[in-house]
C-alpha cells in the first residue's frame, strides 16, 4: 500500500516536467505550473519521555498551478498538498500544536488552495477580488514560502489557512487594504473540506504599508468562530498581528520581525492569550546560503491520546493542562547543487535548540518532567527538489501580493526562497 | 516611523501578559473542614472518584508523566487512604468516569479519547482486584466516553454513556444494557448536545442531561409515565448560561422536596492555576418550564462535581483550585432579600451566607475535581495531590 501511494506520488510530482508546460503563453492565457517535496531526516533528543526519536519523511510535497488570463485581469491558482500521504503520522517539530498534532508538525489538507481572481489595475493602484479556499487575509506568509525546513511553532497564531475565503483588496503605491470573509472551523484532517454550514462565520482584515520597494510593514486582525470545533459552540478566538518585512532588491538577503497574539473567547469574556516574537533572516551568497530564527512562542498544554503525539480533536471540554512558553533558536545552511534547468536541489541542514518553561503557576503540566529535559535539541538533513515554477510568496491574492505582474516573475526566480 | 513605533509598542505588550487567578479566603462564617489524610498521586492526575464502604476507586485523567489510564484502588478504612491496587487500562488514554453499581456486583469505567472509547466492565468479587469481564465498544462510542452513569430503571441496571465529538461525529448520548454485564446490548442513542454532553443524571425514572450551551433537559425515561429508557421524552428544558457540566437532583430526605436540581458550570480553565463556573439552582417542581432561581458564585474558581448530604441539606461542591465548598440548601433559595438578588432576578447564596465550610484551601496547590460524602466522611479527589480524606461539615455549626 504504502509504495502505491510512493508511485503515485513520484508520478504527480513528475508531471510538470514537461518543460513546455511549466511556462508559457496559450491565447490570453499565462499558464505556470510546477511542484517541489523535500526529503528530510530528523533526529529529535528527547522527542517525548527522554527517548530521542529519528525519523525520515517527504515533506512539503507540493504541485502548484496558476494561470493568468488576460493581462492578469482574472487568475486562477491551485496547489495541491501531499502531505496527507507521506506525513500523515506527522512531522516531528518540538512545540508546535495544531489540528490535533502536538510536538510533531500536521499534515496539510490534499487541497491547499484553490481560488479565483477578478481584478483591475490602473498604474499603482488596483482591486480585486477572490473566492476559493486558501489563505485568510491574516498575519505572515506561510512557512512553506520562507526559508526554514521545520515550520515555526506559531503557525496557528500567525496564519488562517485552508478556509473558504472571500477576500476583496485594494491598494496604492504605498498602501494594501484587504479584507476577507471565510469559515472558522480548522480541517480536521487532510481530506476534510471547509464546514459549510460554517462558510462566512469569521472574518479578517490586513493593512500593509509598502515605505519603500524592499520593505513591508502589516498589522491584521481576525475573529475566528470556534475554530477547534467544527460544529461549533467551542471557543472563539480574537488574533492579531504585526510584522516587519525586509528582502533586498536582488532577493538574497531576507528579514522577518514579527509579533502575533491569539485569545481566546468564551461569548464576551477572554479566557486565555497566546502571544509569539519571531525573528527569522537569511542570507545568500552564490550557491551558499545561511538562516537564522528566534522564536519565543506561548502555546497551551492539552491531553494526548494513546498516541502522544496527538490530542482530543475537538476536546470536550474548554480547559487546558496548562501554558508553556517555548524559546527555539534554529540555523539553518544550504548549497545549491548545479543540476539542468528546470530543476533545484538544495542539500540542507538545519539544527535547533528548544527551552520550555510553564507559564501559569501553579501549573498542573511540568514539561521538563514530561519530556524528560528542560531542553531539546533538532537536527534536520535533507534536500529540496523544485521543478517548474519556484515557490513565491504564500498567503496573499490579487492586488495584496506586494509585487504585482512584472515583479512578481522576479520573486519566482529568487533564489534560497522557497 | 510611526509603523515602527506602533510595531514596537505592540511588541511591548508581551510582557504584560501576565495572568493571576487566587481565589479569596472564605467568608468568616464558613468552616474549615479538617482534613484527616491524603493519598498521594503525583505521576498521574486524579479524576474521578467512587466510594463503597472502606474502598475507594479514584481514575486518572490526561496527561502528566504518566497517562491517565490507571484505576487506583485505596483503602479508606483509617484516616489516611492507603494505596493497595492498581489497574492499568490498555488502550486509554485517559478515563472519564467510576462508579460501582448499587449492589456492588460491578465496577463500571469510561475511557477516552478517540479512537479508543469504551467502558470496561469489572467484577467486584473482590473489591480490592477487579476483574475485568468485558470490555465494550462500539463504532458509536468510539469517539470517547466521557461519563457512564450508572442506575437501575424498573428494576432493571443500565449505563448512560455521554460520548465525545470526534472524527467528524456530533456529541451524543448512548444508553446500554448491563442486566447482562458480559453482554451489554445499546437500547437508546440521540445526537446531544452543544458541542458537548457531559455528565447525567437519573433518579426516578427521570434523565437530566447536561447539554453544554443548551443548558439541560428534562427527560422521562419511565418516572412520568410516557417515556422509557428505549425512548426518552423531553418534558422541558432551560439554559443556565453555558458550559451546564453536571446535575444533582436535591431529594429532601426529611421534607420529601424534590424541588432544586443543581447544575454545575465548568467554564474555562488551567489545570492547577484557575478554573471558573458557578452553580445554577434550578427549581424543576414543572418539569415542563424549569427555571433558575439562584446561583452559587465563588470568587477566583469554578465548580466541577457535586455530592449532596439530602438529610442534612448540605451541597458539597469540588471547586477545583478553591478547594471545596459545603453549601447550605435547606429552605427556599428562590427567596432572598433585594440585596442578594441579582439583576436577572436569582438568589446569590453565596451573598446569603450559605456557604457553611471549605476545604484543602490551607493544603498548597489543589484542584479538586469531585467529592463523595461516604460513611460520615467526605472524600476529595485532587487532581494534582491524589485522594484527600475529610470530616463532614457541622450543620447547623458548633
Amino acid at each position: 500500500m504504502k509504495s502505491t501511494r510512493l508511485y503515485i506520488l513520484a508520478t504527480v510530482l513528475l508531471i510538470p516536467i514537461d518543460l513546455s508546460a511549466q511556462s508559457g503563453q496559450f491565447g490570453p492565457a499565462h499558464v505556470e505550473i510546477g511542484a517541489q517535496a523535500i526529503g528530510v531526516v530528523t533526529r529529535e533528543s528527547p522527542a517525548i519521555h527522554g527517548r530521542d526519536l529519528t525519523e525520515g519523511y517527504l515533506t512539503q510535497p507540493l504541485v502548484m498551478a496558476m494561470a493568468s488570463l488576460w493581462n492578469d485581469a482574472l487568475q486562477l491558482k491551485g496547489t495541491l498538498d501531499l502531505e496527507g500521504v507521506t506525513i500523515k503520522r506527522g512531522e516531528l517539530n518540538a512545540g508546535i500544536l495544531g489540528e490535533g498534532y502536538i510536538d510533531r508538525r500536521h499534515p496539510h489538507t490534499y487541497l491547499h488552495e484553490l481560488l479565483i481572481t477578478g481584478q483591475r489595475i490602473a498604474g499603482d493602484n488596483g482591486a480585486s477580488v477572490t473566492l476559493g479556499k486558501g489563505f485568510a487575509p491574516f498575519g505572515t506568509d506561510d512557512p512553506m514560502a520562507r526559508p526554514f525546513e521545520k515550520y515555526p511553532i506559531n503557525h496557528h497564531l500567525a496564519q488562517i489557512l485552508e478556509r473558504a475565503v472571500a477576500i476583496g483588496a485594494v491598494r496604492t503605491r504605498r498602501v494594501i487594504l484587504e479584507a476577507g470573509l471565510f469559515n472558522g472551523d480548522e480541517p480536521e484532517g487532510p481530506g476534510d473540506v471547509p464546514n459549510r454550514a460554517r462558510y462566512w462565520d469569521s472574518w479578517s482584515g490586513r493593512v500593509t504599508l509598502i515605505p519603500f520597494p524592499q520593505g513591508e510593514l502589516q498589522g491584521s486582525y481576525a475573529r475566528v468562530r470556534s475554530p477547534e470545533n467544527a460544529r461549533g459552540g467551542g471557543e472563539d478566538q480574537h488574533k492579531q498581528s504585526a510584522s516587519i518585512r525586509l528582502e533586498d532588491a536582488q532577493h538574497s538577503g531576507y528579514g522577518l520581525l514579527e509579533w502575533a497574539r491569539t485569545s481566546d473567547y468564551v461569548g464576551s469574556t477572554r479566557t486565555f492569550s497566546f502571544t509569539s516574537l519571531l525573528a527569522e533572516t537569511s542570507a545568500r551568497y552564490g550557491v551558499v546560503s545561511g538562516a537564522l530564527r528566534f522564536e519565543r512562542t506561548e502555546r497551551p498544554d492539552e491531553p494526548r491520546l494513546t498516541n502522544e503525539f496527538m490530542t482530543p480533536l475537538p476536546a470536550n471540554d474548554l480547559s487546558i493542562t496548562g501554558r508553556s512558553r517555548w524559546t527555539i533558536v534554529t540555523a539553518r545552511v544550504a548549497a545549491l547543487v548545479p543540476v539542468p534547468m528546470p530543476f533545484t536541489v538544495e542539500p540542507f541542514a538545519e539544527i535547533a535548540r528548544a527551552r520550555f518553561t510553564p507559564t501559569l503557576t501553579p501549573s498542573g503540566f511540568d514539561p521538563a518532567q514530561f519530556y524528560g529535559a528542560d531542553h531539546i535539541w533538532s537536527f534536520s538533513v535533507g534536500a529540496t527538489l523544485k521543478v517548474g515554477m519556484k515557490h513565491m510568496r504564500m498567503g496573499r491574492y490579487g492586488v495584496a501580493t506586494t509585487e504585482m505582474r512584472g515583479m512578481k516573475m522576479a520573486a519566482m526566480d529568487m533564489d534560497g526562497m522557497r | 516611523m510611526r509603523c515602527f513605533a506602533v510595531f514596537g509598542a505592540s511588541l511591548a505588550v508581551l510582557a504584560c501578559n501576565a495572568d493571576n487567578v487566587t481565589p479569596p479566603p472564605p467568608p468568616t462564617e464558613s468552616q474549615a473542614l479538617p482534613v484527616l489524610g491524603q493519598g498521594a498521586v503525583s505521576d498521574r492526575y486524579t479524576g474521578e472518584l467512587w466510594v463503597r464502604g472502606n474502598i475507594a476507586y479514584t481514575t486518572t485523567w490526561g496527561t502528566r508523566a504518566n497517562q491517565g489510564n490507571a484505576i487506583n484502588i485505596w483503602d479508606v478504612s483509617g484516616n489516611v487512604p492507603t494505596l493497595v491496587n492498581t489497574v492499568i487500562v490498555p488502550n486509554a488514554a485517559t478515563l472519564g468516569d467510576v462508579q460501582a453499581s448499587d449492589d456492588g456486583q460491578l465496577l463500571i469505567v469510561a475511557t477516552e479519547y478517540i479512537p479508543n472509547g469504551s467502558i470496561m466492565i469489572y467484577s467486584l468479587a473482590d473489591p480490592t482486584n477487579p476483574q475485568l469481564i468485558t470490555r465494550y465498544a462500539t463504532a458509536l462510542i468510539s469517539p470517547g466516553v466521557h461519563t457512564a452513569e450508572v442506575q437501575s430503571v424498573n428494576g432493571k441496571l443500565y449505563a448512560f454513556l455521554s460520548i465525545d465529538p470526534g472524527g467528524g461525529n456530533p456529541a451524543r448520548l448512548v444508553i446500554v444494557d448491563l442486566s447482562n454485564p458480559a453482554a451489554p446490548t445499546q437500547v437508546f442513542t440521540a445526537e446531544m448536545g452543544s458541542p458537548f454532553v457531559h455528565d447525567v443524571y437519573v433518579r426516578d425514572g427521570i434523565l437530566i442531561t447536561a447539554l453544554w450551551n443548551l443548558g439541560i433537559t428534562i427527560w422521562d425515561i419511565g418516572g412520568a409515565g410516557a417515556g422509557s429508557v428505549a425512548n426518552p421524552i423531553a418534558l422541558g428544558s432551560v439554559s443556565t448560561g453555558g458550559q451546564a457540566h453536571n446535575v444533582w437532583w436535591y431529594h429532601n430526605a426529611l421534607t420529601g422536596e424534590k424541588r432544586y436540581a443543581f447544575v454545575g458550570q465548568e467554564g474555562q480553565g488551567s489545570v492547577g492555576f484557575s478554573s471558573s463556573g458557578d452553580i445554577h439552582v434550578v427549581d424543576v417542581s414543572n418539569f415542563a418550564s424549569p427555571r433558575e432561581v439562584a446561583f452559587y458564585h465563588l470568587e477566583g474558581a469554578g465548580t466541577h462535581n457535586f455530592s449532596v448530604d439530602e438529610v442534612r441539606g448540605i451541597l458539597y461542591a469540588a471547586y477545583y483550585n478553591g478547594g471545596v465548598r459545603a453549601i447550605d440548601i435547606t429552605g427556599d433559595l428562590s427567596s432572598c432579600d433585594a440585596a442578594n438578588r441579582s439583576v436577572d432576578g436569582r438568589c446569590d447564596l453565596a451573598g446569603m451566607g450559605r456557604e457553611l465550610a471549605h476545604g484543602l484551601q490551607d493544603q498548597g496547590p489543589v484542584y479538586v475535581w469531585g467529592v463523595q460524602l461516604s460513611g460520615g466522611r467526605l472524600y476529595a479527589s485532587d487532581m494534582l495531590n491524589g485522594l484527600w480524606k475529610l470530616g463532614a461539615a457541622s450543620f447547623p455549626p458548633d
